[in-house]
């Protein structure tokens, strides 16, 4: 979709502000009303999901030229979707999606994305991954005694960020896949980044490309079903491939796979694990996890200046994430009281890693973690639970930046704890 | 482009990471809502895009807005400033001008409990506010333009009538003290302070200077700007111990329902029967709501999406709704919700209604309750089409109320042949009645398409056809008057009262640099 396609829906926004709060029924407070990081970071109304949509509008209308300020503009905003949750609430709007064709837009006309960006591209095109890691060191966090099965055709797909840099969320999302007897195999050193870096700041060319490449490589290996640990992967292996390259293989998160596990009494949550935790819910594995339905019908009007889709358009509104499995899971382990934050499930505050904010805009991110532990904290909680890499590395950035005595778990890691398999 | 002097001695006042005149950034301030009207009305094509400022600021304190309002008077540029934003009134007329956004000015500075009264800053938004006072079991008044809106903005520069006019009344009653910056620079600070420097009362002592400030439909934002302002409070009618609390996923909330509390939806044969029961309502303080809309309306207002509002419609809502209130009783205590829903029961029989909840033919659910106490209801009309309007209204008596909304029908109808604004039969309007008195709010909301030309000079043109009609029929001053022409329009048989708000315009801004934009314009503008 360009922008052009998007050209009603911009000249629709009200410019009512809603998108920069959580939906309103749902404040109990001041301090944490809020969705928007960017907004809460740099003020501008530019700087909020109807911003960006009216400065992608009048860039679409060549009212004004992607200047420095407006590149600033259009890349310091993680594309967390909590804008458009908030829209949806009352209009047909889907702000997330003009910001994402307006870097689409920039890349195409060779001022996007940021140097940071272009930078950890590059690296993804040598190295398989954004970090410049090699290759043949993406399996080193394999331990001995986790068993790989080379016939399966599960691939738990580790991720860059799990097999370079929170290392122990691979080991303990094998040793519980071990542990229950879910026999998978790995891609090891010919596992390549999924894409969702380059994709979120708009080079959609590359992207693609990487897309068509993984799932050549999945079909090739009779690959049906894959596991993540990453929500970013997760997002775009469910979500975003389907958009743009055709497969059929089922794509689970290890969020969902362990509550199956436990329902199916393959797993057996047994050691108490005495903690007071919160749970942070990944942008990607929540509100943003609803799968585009491709829909092809007609607008019909059924009231004077009322339109209706026929057939129904599927609508995407945030409520259909993975929200309840990472829960179900806490709940069941021993010793694990969980208390809830004030913004949850789908307007759930941003960890402020994503859209390639973490790289090009590391002051902004860290803000956004440090506004989410600061909620974090709030509730009492001795640790913050997530299901996610990428979140995780930013909120231990935070927490170890502000001195916390608050710990921060993977949700795999408390759940190998539970099975014992720590030891 | 501001001459470099003037910005750089801008920037010198906030710092150069809250100013910006980048032309995207300053674009994201000229797009508003509604300006593809007026665009249309002179004749351009619609379109959303207004005057584009020349520099945006963010102030953090009343002395970085009185700086830049000093330096606006030296260098005769103009300026208004905004909180969220939602209108051509918050945006600018004088193309020499710079835009203050308050957002960073978002503090609630007290709430006093005993006294019933919070100061706030421009930008705490209604919901952001209505969250803490609840944890006192107060509650503010809160304009219908949505919780995300500015309680201050509104108490200070609009008329502001809500949901729960008939016990909050509306927010130009409400405004109890500010501290404005004036449009000269100078801070005055109105209302009286007791030996506590508490702010309990919007005039005295001596002279009241609220009038001037806001008076009947406030200035919008075109007599300088508001830092402080301290409003009204009311009791919350729930027990201490309750707490907001909102569960479950979008768009099918739950929301924990106050003990005391009920909907009705209290549907009248006649127009006669629906006045005197909205009369008697009023009279005897019965409820906390008493608002009415189209039975479209009443689609939207106790649905989750356009859908369901829609299903409803086709369902035959229509045809067993006839002039209704939507009435929420709210109450302290158990024996006084009996005595009300007993009020409630005897009033419906005497003037022979029916409640539309009662029989089945709308359902709210927990969620909307919460809804229409947070003033999320008014947001529901956007659903339709993501756009509409109202018409200028009145603000008179409920019999006045009535009598523009039979005279607003067959004039809205034929716009509606006209294939320019949405089908409502010509029923839809929002009625609310203020303070359980005797008074009450008519507006006309109007659904039209943004993107059409044609749609938009049909609005238009209804619109003007409307205040007409409150000339030739009487009806009583508009609540909203958006502008000098409107003002004009007004005037000759208004007393001329826009000469006498000219004059406190030119005396109150001598440069004509806080700009008029939907207010008058002063005697003398400045070159």
């Amino acid at each position: 979709m360009t922008l052009g396609d998007y050209e009603d829906m911009m000249d629709s926004c009200v410019r009512c502000s809603l998108c920069k709060f959580i939906p309103q029924l749902a404040i109990r407070s001041k301090r944490f009303s809020s969705i928007c990081p960017s907004i809460d970071f740099y003020d501008f109304h530019a700087y909020s999901g109807g911003g960006r949509m009216i400065a992608a509008n009048a860039y679409h209308k060549g009212r004004v030229e992607l200047t420095p300020e407006m590149l600033d503009v259009l890349y310091r905003c993680t594309n967390c979707g909590g804008c458009e949750v908030s829209c949806k609430w009352v209009y047909d709007l889907e702000p997330n999606e003009a910001i994402h064709a307006l870097r689409a837009a920039a890349v195409e006309a060779g001022a996007g994305p940021m140097p940071k960006h272009k930078k950890y591209i590059k690296l993804v095109e040598r190295k398989k991954n954004p970090y410049g890691e090699e290759p043949q060191n993406r399996p080193a966090w394999l331990t001995k005694d986790i068993k790989l099965d080379e016939s399966s055709d599960t691939l738990y797909f580790v991720g860059c960020t799990a097999a370079y840099r929170r290392e122990e969320i691979a080991v303990a999302t094998a040793k519980i896949l071990n542990a229950a007897g879910e026999g998978f195999r790995i891609m090891g050193s010919d596992e390549q980044c999924c894409g969702s870096p380059v994709y979120r700041v708009g080079d959609e060319k590359r992207a693609i490309r990487i897309m068509e490449e993984n799932i050549e490589s999945f079909k090739r290996a009779g690959i049906k079903r894959i596991i993540t640990s990453c929500s970013g992967c997760y997002n775009m292996f469910k979500i975003e491939y389907p958009r743009y390259v055709e497969h059929d293989i089922d794509v689970v998160h290890t969020s969902q796979l362990i509550e199956f596990l436990l329902k199916d009494g393959r797993l057996k949550l047994t050691k108490d694990v005495p903690m007071k935790v919160t749970y942070h819910d990944p942008c990607h594995l929540g509100r943003m996890a609803e799968p585009y339905e491709k829909w092809e019908g007609e607008k019909i009007e059924v009231l004077t200046l009322v339109y209706i889709y026929d057939p129904p358009k599927p609508e995407r509104r945030g409520a259909n994430g993975v929200y309840d499995a990472p829960r179900n899971v806490l709940k069941q382990i021993p010793g694990v009281e969980l208390v809830e934050m004030d913004r949850i499930r789908e307007y759930s505050y941003c960890c402020g890693a994503g859209g390639g904010c973490k790289s090009a805009y590391p002051d902004f991110a860290m803000a956004t973690a440090n506004e989410r532990v600061e909620e974090a904290e709030s509730t009492g909680a001795d640790a913050l639970v997530s299901a996610c890499p990428f979140c995780g590395t930013n909120f231990r950035d935070s927490l170890k930046s502000r001195n916390s005595s608050m710990q921060y778990f993977d949700l795999t890691e408390l759940v190998l704890r539970s099975i014992g398999g720590e030891q | 482009m501001l001459e470099k002097n003037v910005y750089d001695a801008l920037k010198r006042v906030v710092g150069a990471r809250y100013i910006s005149q980048d032309p995207a950034v300053m674009d994201t301030y000229a797009f508003q809502w509604c300006n593809e009207i007026e665009s249309a009305q002179r004749g351009e094509e619609p379109q959303r895009f207004g005057v584009r400022p020349l520099a945006v600021l963010l102030p953090a304190s009343t002395e970085e807005v009185q700086a830049i309002v000093r330096l606006c008077n030296k260098h005769n540029v103009g300026f208004k400033a905004l909180t969220t934003g939602m209108g051509p009134w918050a945006g600018l007329s004088i193309p020499k001008s710079i835009q203050i956004d308050m957002r960073r000015m978002n503090r609630i500075l007290e709430v006093d409990e005993r006294n019933m009264y919070a100061v706030i800053e421009p930008y705490v938004t209604n919901a952001q506010l209505q969250s803490e006072l609840l944890k006192y079991g107060i509650m503010h008044h809160a304009q219908g333009a949505g919780p995300q809106t500015s309680p201050l903005a509104s108490h200070t520069s609009f008329v502001g009538p809500g949901f729960t006019s008939p016990y909050t009344g509306f927010s130009g009653r409400n405004v109890l003290g500010v501290e404005w910056i004036l449009p000269t620079g100078d801070i005055l600070r109105l209302g009286s302070f007791d030996h506590n420097g508490k702010w309990f009362t919007g005039d005295g002592p001596g002279f009241s200077l609220r009038g001037i400030m806001r008076g009947w439909l406030g200035a919008y934002g075109g007599l300088g700007v508001f830092t402080k302002a301290a409003i009204r409070l009311f009791s919350w009618p729930a027990p201490k111990d309750w707490k907001w609390e909102t569960s479950g996923t979008i768009p099918n909330y739950e929301w924990k329902v106050p003990p005391y509390w009920r909907l009705y939806v209290l549907n009248f044969e006649e127009w006669s029967e629906y006045e005197a029961a909205m009369y008697e309502l009023n009279d005897r303080e019965v409820c906390m709501v008493a608002t009415t809309s189209a039975p479209e309306g009443l689609a939207a207002l106790f649905t989750n999406t356009k859908t369901e509002a829609i299903e409803a419609i086709f369902a035959g809502l229509l045809a067993r709704t006839r002039n209704y209130i939507v009435v929420l009783v709210a109450a302290h205590t158990e024996r006084e919700f009996e005595f009300r829903k007993k009020l409630v029961k005897l009033i419906l029989e005497k003037y022979r209604g029916n409640d539309l909840i009662e029989e089945g033919v709308i359902a709210p659910r927990p969620m909307h309750y919460g809804e229409t106490v947070r003033n999320m209801l008014g947001q529901h009309a956007f659903r339709f089409s993501n756009c509409f309007q109202s018409t200028h209204g009145g603000m008179d008596t409920i019999a006045m109320a009535v009598r523009l909304a039979q005279l607003n029908q067959p004039v809205k109808q034929k716009y509606i042949e006209k294939g320019v604004i949405g089908d409502d039969r010509g029923l839809g309007v929002w009625i609310t009645s203020y303070e359980s008195g005797h008074m009450a709010h008519m507006e006309t909301p109007t659904v039209y398409d943004p993107t059409s030309t044609k749609s938009c000079l049909g609005y238009a043109a209804y619109q003007d056809e409307c205040n007409q009609m409150d000339l030739d029929q009487a009806l009583g001053m508009p609540f909203f008057i958006v502008g000098d022409e409107v003002h004009k329009f007004y005037a000759e048989r208004t007393m001329n009262y826009p000469d006498w708000l000219r004059r406190i315009k030119t005396t109150f801004d001598p440069n004509g640099v806080s700009d008029p934009s939907h207010y008058v314009k002063g005697e003398k503008r400045q070159k």
